[in-house]
């Protein structure tokens, strides 16, 4: 007679393996009680697993492979395709701080069906890695502009923005496992890999991308089972009473910093880089974060004790407007980026001011101000008619012009003799859980003060192959690009907001 | 025609609204199945079908392999009943306990003991009961129980818990006493203190939704019931989100548990209680809010973009008030309601 499904899971059980190549031990310990037993979420074996990854694995590059028969990268908009040049390593990074986290979660968990559940998601993380990896060589080679998409990683790792996917991805790996997989399953892939990887690919679609949609929704096959993942963590650990401070705690701080960036990121990416909009970021956030995380995730554990994150009110507050400011924090520093920005139009305009009203007045002044100043011959840069640069916040690592440009909440505070800052209240509230975490990385225009601007981006490397051209223009007009020696006359100098003696 | 899913090996069949996906006809009907995504990505909610045709929305197209549709394989969140009945197997792709799959419901059956009738207005009742047997019962503010009519031919009638989850041991009920009501006449006559009654529950969807949105809450008649419960959980749970309570009566001799609600308003700045009484002429002395109890909410509120609607009473005040929030910019999927129907 053939075995029940039920029999094959408790065999299944029994494959445990050893550690005769690593350290048995994890390299951070857990502060949790941690149930002895749980369940498999994947209900599969690996090695099963692996088949099925693989077809997908297929079906992807098959696509890519049709996409660029099709020259499907001349089709999309390119204001939508200069935003992947930073989003995609972006990603990328995620991908890899998650394959070091799901393989440090394997290490920590004493529990076999975790640790199977936790090995397939290692596995599922490297493919998407080689994915997103596979998806930047295709707009590389197709796109008709791939400067910037050359040095993807390496552009992103010296950028604001690589450090703000730094900051965010790298607790997928590091700390107590158990908030680590808070941080990487139940805040990150529950909570915002809908917005990210279902949502985004329908503004990829929009704006006549198919290749991003191709890889995207193949990862997100992967995601619903990462997320049982942490739901089979927090089962194994919610039971025990004495672990739900430490939980709660842990989930306010992920959730907040996780929205600072994700809702960035991805607010920024689907609406200021689209030309075509299906829908609100707004709407989105409150779709899959509110109903759907908060709302019925949440909900099932709050018999055990566990709340929503308290800070719910105020990420609501911050999601009206944080990504409007972000933008234009980008638009303003253009000439440091390594990839083009369209500034936005009075059809731009329209569509903004009807899905958050007034924005208009908010923000309307300082786009219509930043398109005055795209062209090369009239010499003038966003940077130098701000009052000063805003510093990036030490944890977060988003600008400090949060939530809204013309009112920020900066918290700016002294630790151990240097001047700090962060964007929040909420972002200086986790510093002080534990400053030796935060206080460590220098703030991103530290290295450069006193440095003439045009320096500063031939260090960074955001200069085209012919050693003059910027990789960064605030347009997308192949004709009027700016160089060096348009940067070099503007004789701007780098000032760190945060130096004392300023 | 009616359109039905059969779900095996529970012998389950369940009717389908068109359109809608097998998942949610089965998570509407209360039952359970594992699901994930609820959009094809997963592959969490599989099942085979082993009877009948369905159609397959292309969502599942890197979810199901090239042998899982050989082999017949569906996701019930993509999968489509376009006619007539199909059957899908769960049980070899789910492992899914008969008790999983009921526990949507999660209902028993209890015996309670009348504490109390407390007279409200000239038709409006409380009855206070207490467990006996199962001696607690797990609910949600917002929850219902059906109760026999004594005489044990198997009639019930559905009544909102109007207490909160955290009084143990207690079911209160608000009952609109309707002239000829099988159970609701008989408050006045032989169910009285110490009166043993059946109970089977909980029962319904109805519930407050976390998130972080402002509430606007609407009761008429004993649409109060759930509401009360409602509240009185938020208060315990330390809410601070905004409720502003409307609750819609003819006349001042059908408000009931006014002083109540005002010291709840009084003791907590995010509640606000607003009676509206659509018969004022036949009042002598009420300065409140005056109309349909949806007309003052529309008075009070330039839009309602970013609220949540929970709506209680009779099924003209939920439509108006559904066109009413919708109208005006609350998410369909934000307003929440049990419509109150009279059964006699």
């Amino acid at each position: 007679m053939a075995a029940t499904l039920e029999q094959v899971h408790e065999k299944g059980k029994g494959y445990d393996w050893g550690f005769d190549y690593a350290t048995p031990d994890p390299k951070y310990p857990t502060r949790y009680i941690m149930a002895p037993k749980g369940k498999d979420p994947f209900r599969v074996l690996v090695r099963d697993y692996m088949k099925m990854e693989a077809e997908k694995d297929d079906r992807v590059f098959g696509g890519l492979d049709a996409n660029t028969r099709y020259k499907n990268a001349d089709v999309a908009e390119p204001r939508w395709v200069e935003a992947l040049k930073w989003a995609v390593p972006a990603f990328t990074d995620a991908e890899y701080q998650a394959i070091k986290g799901a393989g440090f979660l394997v290490s920590s968990v004493k529990n076999q069906e975790l640790r199977q559940g936790f090995a397939a998601q290692m596995m599922d993380e490297v493919r998407h890695t080689q994915l997103e990896t596979q998806l930047r060589r295709f707009y590389l080679k197709n796109y008709y502009d791939p400067a910037g998409f050359d040095i993807g990683q390496k552009a992103l790792g010296n950028h604001p923005t690589g450090t703000l996917a730094r900051a965010s991805f790298q607790a997928f790996n590091t700390g107590d496992p158990v908030e680590v997989s808070m941080c990487l399953n139940v805040v990150l892939e529950t909570a915002y890999t809908n917005p990210l990887v279902v949502a985004l690919p329908q503004v990829a679609l929009a704006n006549g991308d198919q290749a991003l949609p191709t890889t995207f929704l193949s990862i997100q096959s992967d995601e619903s089972r990462h997320m049982a993942n942490g739901y089979s963590m927090l089962m194994c650990v919610a039971q025990e009473p004495d672990n739900i401070p430490f939980l709660q705690e842990s989930l306010e701080r992920h959730f907040w910093h996780q929205h600072m960036s994700m809702d960035t990121l991805v607010g920024v990416v689907s609406e200021y880089n689209a030309k075509n909009r299906p829908w609100v970021y707004r709407d989105v956030w409150e779709e899959w974060v509110v109903d759907d995380f908060i709302g019925s995730y949440m909900n099932r554990l709050a018999p055990f004790g566990l709340k929503p994150p308290r800070f719910l009110n105020d990420v609501a507050r911050y999601v009206d407007d944080m990504h409007h400011s972000a933008a234009l924090a980008l638009a303003a520093i253009w000439p440091l980026n390594f990839w083009r920005t369209d500034m936005m139009t009075d059809t731009d305009f329209d569509w903004f001011e009807k899905a958050y009203p007034g924005w208009h007045k908010r923000y309307g002044g300082l786009w219509e101000a930043f398109r005055g100043m795209t062209d090369p011959a009239d010499g003038q840069i966003p940077m130098q008619a701000l009052p000063a640069l805003p510093p990036f916040c030490q944890v977060c690592h988003v600008p400090c012009v949060m939530p809204r440009i013309d009112a920020p909440e900066t918290v700016v505070f002294e630790h151990e003799g240097k001047r700090f800052a962060t964007c929040s209240s909420q972002c200086k509230w986790i510093f002080d859980l534990n400053p030796k975490i935060y206080s460590g990385c220098v703030n991103w225009w530290e290295p450069w003060h006193g440095m003439n601007l045009a320096d500063v981006i031939e260090t960074l490397g955001y200069v085209r192959p012919d050693g003059k051209t910027l990789m960064g223009q605030p347009h997308l007009n192949s004709e009027r690009m700016w160089t060096l020696d348009d940067i070099r006359k503007l004789n701007y100098e780098v000032k760190d907001p945060l130096r004392a003696d300023d | 025609m009616t359109i039905t899913a059969r779900i095996e090996p529970f012998g389950e069949t369940l009717e389908l609204k068109p359109g809608e996906s097998v998942l949610s006809a089965i998570l509407r009907h209360g039952k359970f199945v594992r699901y994930g995504c609820k959009h094809g990505g997963c592959g969490t909610c599989r099942a085979r079908l082993i009877e009948g045709e369905c159609t397959l929305d292309d969502r599942t197209s890197f979810s199901l392999s090239d042998s899982d549709r050989a082999e017949d394989i569906v996701l019930l969140c993509s999968a489509y009943v376009d006619e007539g009945e199909a059957t899908f197997d769960v049980s070899k792709l789910q492992d899914l306990t008969e008790e999983e799959f009921h526990a949507g419901l999660q209902i028993d059956e209890y015996e309670a003991e009348v504490e109390q009738i407390i007279e409200h207005t000239h038709d409006i009742r409380t009855v206070r009961m207490r467990l006996q047997e199962p001696a607690d019962m797990r609910f949600g503010a917002g929850q219902y129980v059906e109760v026999e009519v004594p005489g044990g031919n198997d009639e019930w009638r559905a009544y909102s818990m109007s207490n909160p989850p955290h009084e143990k041991g207690v079911v209160e009920i608000i009952v609109k006493v309707i002239p000829g009501g099988r159970f609701s006449s008989r408050l006045a006559d032989d169910i009285r203190p110490g009166s043993r009654l059946r109970l089977r529950g909980p029962l319904g969807q109805f519930a407050v939704r976390l998130s972080h949105r402002p509430m606007i809450m609407v009761a008429g008649g004993s649409g109060m019931g759930p509401i009360r419960a409602m509240v009185h959980d938020l208060v315990a749970k330390g809410n601070e989100r905004p409720v502003t309570f409307f609750y819609g009566a003819r006349t001042d001799r059908d408000l009931f548990l006014v002083d109540e609600f005002r010291a709840i308003a009084a003791a907590h700045s995010w509640f606000e209680f607003i009676p509206v009484l659509s018969e004022v002429e036949r009042c002598e002395t009420w300065t409140g809010e005056a109309g349909l109890v949806t007309e003052a909410v529309a008075r009070r509120f330039e839009g309602f973009r970013g609220y949540e609607g929970y709506l209680c009473g009779p099924p003209g005040m939920i439509d108006a008030g559904i066109e009413l929030l919708i109208g005006a910019g609350c998410k369909s999927r934000h307003v929440f309601f049990d419509r109150f129907v009279p059964s006699g």
